[in-house]
């Protein structure tokens, strides 16, 4: 009888655990254009130098038998904390198409455009989430490529900061307007009351200026302003955009919000690959491994989900002819993410590449897979629907259906079990 | 006796409650309706004078006229039909720029020609060749799912008013094939009507039986039923959209969802306009006019009937905000086809492709054109659009900086002059007395120099429910 009952008790868990949700946020460092993977976490440096380029050394990290590039010292110092993804494939090479299946985890072409992955935890967090920030937040802004929201529609889009933050007062849009203090806000707020008298949905409209107003003087403007850091945090970070966006990036995630897009351009390097390198991987490397060694200490790590990567990888060969003297192509064959937090474990590397980094040697992992674990840990049935105002219930991760596209969820790299019925 | 009497008095009065329910509106308020409806733009303070001071009678008619068929109002006409055949360079419609361009050019000479509905409709719908030369040919290139089942669906959604199908219509669609050319992304659409089929039967959504002949083009049987004057419901969807369009709610609402159980709110006014306008042999501007010249239209917003505010599309806001502040977005094409950027104060009306986009755009619910449904614009207001309009500082810098609003300043002696020049402009109306009280008090109050006061009041009425809806 005993038994009986423990068997059930052990049931429950098993299933709550399943389901359960691990992570609490996640952080996306997305780097828009495509960073090349070789000169980043899967380094080719025997392939000579028509491949590994100006980058011939590489840095050992602190897990035995890891190496990644040379331009990466401070990651290299806590590869215990994150794994490598080195295996990933979408085999589209164009930006608008790579992007949408790194972002929605659906491949473009069919009838109904997907929303991304940030909006789709935006629309399941609807409910649960309180908090006075926006769900899903973009440091700068996203991509304005295609339609973010998809077919869940404009609601579920990112919030867009805007503004500068590696300057000296981040005008966050909407938040922070130099211009005006809280004193000459409500003068402003009293004469349009006094002014208005049509009828227009007026109820509606007062309330939301309320809420907005309280946004706008209360704990929001404390969390997106940076002064609020000590200057030698910020320095960690680096005083460069992508170094100051990941740090509003964790004050964000420490503030409860569910999804921060850091997003950073500029990685489409066809010429000059090299030269632009020297001075981006350093500014990567220190804002990422700052975020992660930060979120760590603060003890966040562990509910918080990072992801770094950008749309494809570049091309392991390096043009040399003209006219790209030196530049990488987009390459959607073989590419590789970084994952860190929120129920991914650290220190590992999934899948591989082959000799010249041009084909996946080793468990492949479509978008669709990294994007469903994503959702698995956040607590959200990868294998779930969405609402489509006229097709219905939609599955939320396509692909993940079709096992021609799909490589399975990345149950390797999590603390949570792969349940028998799944296959 | 008395009941009689009585009976004779309510009947008296009767039509005295009826008028009552809707009062005509003001010559302001129609003009800034007007301009707003037909070309998605506001009128200048000049176009506002001239015609508050123009005495005529039939100013309302003659306006009317002249805007229907302005640029601006082709223009904006085009923007609608865009919308709901999915104009766009990249994904889901992927026509790229050659053939948004020219999808765009086609629709545009058409409304310029004011092609009855019937012919358009038959030249989209029997268009074939390159995607690059012929801008019709895009309705088809322009699906994903290429099946004849969807491509009827469709056509049934945008002329008829819902996805329903029957069991084979598809088949007058099934000999659509495509090919690529060496020009990257040219495709031809041709017909294969040599298409080994058997002798053919199909039955469409009112009973009517189509016999398919072979080696023919079996688009042209399903053609010529639809647009025929006997398909009511081909007339009645493109009048209620053409209602949809100028009042944001249709007499059959949702205007993408025609079902038995979807009934018109007004299902004589329906059948009046429809029999008039297969009577105008689908004149789409006499059918627009119609709808203009409408009590409805020219009433003020009443609880019971009159005109229902709307809060401007995401276009709209977004020009009338450029217009005001005299500050333009520059839009840019990112497809690299060739990269485009658009001519300098280009109106977001007139972009043309759902590819190109901006923040403000999409804060304001620009339509994506994934779908062919008139309800993927959502013109409801939300806290995050109120944000950027009480607080953005993109928005702050585009007003202080405003060269328009300098020019004011310098141009006026006091703040009465610079309230009606703003108002004007803004509101397309002069400023009242109170109004001008309230300024006042506002500088006074705040000890404000009279530049932070123009500023103040240009921000306030920008953010005002009457700047922000069509009403």
């Amino acid at each position: 009888m005993r038994r009986i009952y423990l068997t059930i008790v052990l049931l429950v868990a098993l299933c709550y655990g399943a389901y359960a949700q691990r992570a609490k946020s996640v952080i996306l460092v997305y780097l828009d254009g495509g960073p090349a993977q070789t000169d980043t976490f899967d380094p080719k440096p025997e392939m000579g130098r028509n491949y590994h380029g100006n980058y011939k050394g590489v840095c050992q990290t602190n897990v035995e038998g890891v190496v990644i590039g040379e331009k990466l010292p401070l990651l290299a110092t806590m590869a215990d904390k994150y794994t490598l993804i080195r295996s990933l494939t979408h085999g589209s090479n164009a930006h608008e198409t790579g992007h949408y299946a790194m972002i929605t985890g659906d491949s473009s072409g069919g009838a109904v455009v997907y929303p991304s992955f940030g909006a789709v935890i935006s629309y399941m967090m609807k409910d649960s989430y309180k908090g006075i920030l926006p769900c899903y937040i973009s440091v700068t802004s996203a991509n304005s490529r295609f339609n973010e929201g998809g077919f869940l529609g404009n609601a579920y889009k990112s919030f867009d900061t805007g503004g500068k933050p590696e300057s000296k007062e981040y005008e966050v849009e909407g938040v922070v307007n130099k211009h005006i203090d809280r004193k000459r806000m409500d003068s402003r707020m009293s004469l349009l009351r006094s002014f208005e008298s049509l009828e227009m949905d007026k109820d509606v409209i007062d309330s939301l200026r309320d809420i907005n107003m309280e946004f706008i003087w209360g704990e929001s403007r404390e969390i997106f302003d940076l002064n609020n850091e000590p200057d030698s945090v910020r320095q960690r970070y680096g005083k460069s955009r992508l170094g100051q966006s990941c740090l509003v990036a964790r004050r964000l995630v420490e503030a409860g919000v569910p999804f921060v897009n850091v997003r950073t351009t500029g990685w489409d390097t066809h010429k000059k690959h090299f030269q632009k390198m020297n001075s981006m991987l350093p500014d990567l490397d220190r804002a990422l491994s700052a975020l992660i060694s930060d979120l760590d200490s603060r003890g966040l790590l562990d509910s918080t989900i990072i992801l770094c990567g950008g749309e494809f990888g570049r091309s392991p060969k390096v043009l040399w002819e003209a006219p790209w003297n030196g530049g990488r192509a987009h390459f959607g064959a073989a590419f590789s993410y970084l994952v860190a937090g929120g129920g991914f474990h650290g220190g590992k590397v999934l899948g591989a590449t082959d000799k010249t980094g041009e084909k996946v040697a080793k468990r492949p992992v479509s978008p669709c897979d990294l994007i469903g674990t994503v959702y698995l840990l956040m607590g959200i049935d990868p294998y779930g629907t969405l609402p489509h105002v006229s097709e219905g219930e939609l599955p939320i991760l396509p692909s993940l259906l079709d096992s021609k596209k799909s490589h399975g969820l990345l149950y390797e790299i999590i603390d949570l079990k792969k349940p028998d019925n799944e296959k | 006796m008395k009941r009689t009497f009585l009976i004779l008095i309510v009947a008296l009065l009767f039509p005295l409650v009826q008028a009552t329910a809707s009062v005509r509106c003001s010559d302001e308020v129609f003009l800034r309706r007007a301009y707003l409806t037909i070309t998605g733009a506001l009128p200048t303070p000049n176009q506002c004078t001239a015609f508050i001071d123009d005495q005529s009678a039939d100013k309302r008619e003659v306006l009317i006229d002249k805007l229907i068929q302005s640029e601006l109002g082709l223009k904006y006409m085009q923007m609608r039909w865009g919308d709901i055949l999915r104009i766009k360079s990249e994904f889901p419609s992927n026509l790229w720029p050659n053939g948004v361009q020219a999808y765009n050019r086609w629709i545009y000479e058409q409304l310029m020609n004011n092609v009855p509905y019937d012919k358009m409709v038959q030249r989209l719908l029997l268009s074939s060749g390159s995607n690059f030369r012929s801008g019709a040919a895009n309705f088809y290139r322009g699906f994903q799912k290429r099946t004849s089942k969807n491509i009827y669906a469709n056509i049934n959604l945008l002329f008829l008013g819902n996805r329903e199908c029957t069991d084979n219509g598809n088949l007058c669609f099934s000999q659509i094939k495509y090919k690529s050319t060496k020009e990257w992304k040219e495709e031809i659409v041709y017909l294969d009507i040599h298409k080994k089929q058997p002798y053919q039967d199909v039955v469409l959504e009112d009973g009517t039986k189509l016999y398919l002949r072979a080696d023919s083009d079996w688009r042209t049987t399903y053609v010529e039923w639809l647009t025929s004057p006997s398909n009511r419901r081909f007339a009645e969807v493109m009048v209620n959209r053409m209602w949809y369009w100028v009042f944001g709610r249709g007499i059959v609402h949702e205007p993408d969802n025609w079902h038995p159980d979807n009934k018109p709110s007004n299902p004589a006014m329906l059948k009046n306009l429809t029999d008039r306008f297969i009577d105008s042999k689908f004149d789409l501007r006499a059918l627009m006019k119609m709808i203009l010249l409408s009590e409805q239209f020219n009433s003020l917003p009443a609880p019971d009937g009159g005109y229902l505010p709307q809060r401007l599309p995401a276009e709209v806001i977004v020009d009338a905000i450029a217009t005001v502040t005299g500050t333009w977005s520059t839009y840019t094409s990112r497809v690299p086809e060739p990269f485009t950027v658009y001519p300098p104060r280009t109106r977001s009306t007139h972009l043309g492709d759902a590819t190109v986009s901006s923040s403000e755009l999409e804060l304001f619910g620009k339509v994506s054109r994934d779908v062919s449904l008139e309800s993927q614009r959502n013109n409801t207001i939300t806290s995050r659009q109120l944000l950027y309009l009480m607080n953005s500082s993109v928005l702050e810098n585009n007003i202080r900086r405003s060269p328009v609003l300098q020019r004011i300043y310098i141009d006026s002696p006091d703040i009465e002059t610079i309230a009606n020049k703003i108002t004007l402009l803004t509101l397309s109306r002069r400023a009242t007395r109170s109004e001008i009280d309230i300024y006042k008090k506002h500088m006074d109050k705040n000890q404000l120099p009279l530049m932070e006061v123009a500023i103040d009041i240009m921000w306030m009425q920008i953010n005002s429910n009457e700047f922000l809806y069509n009403h």
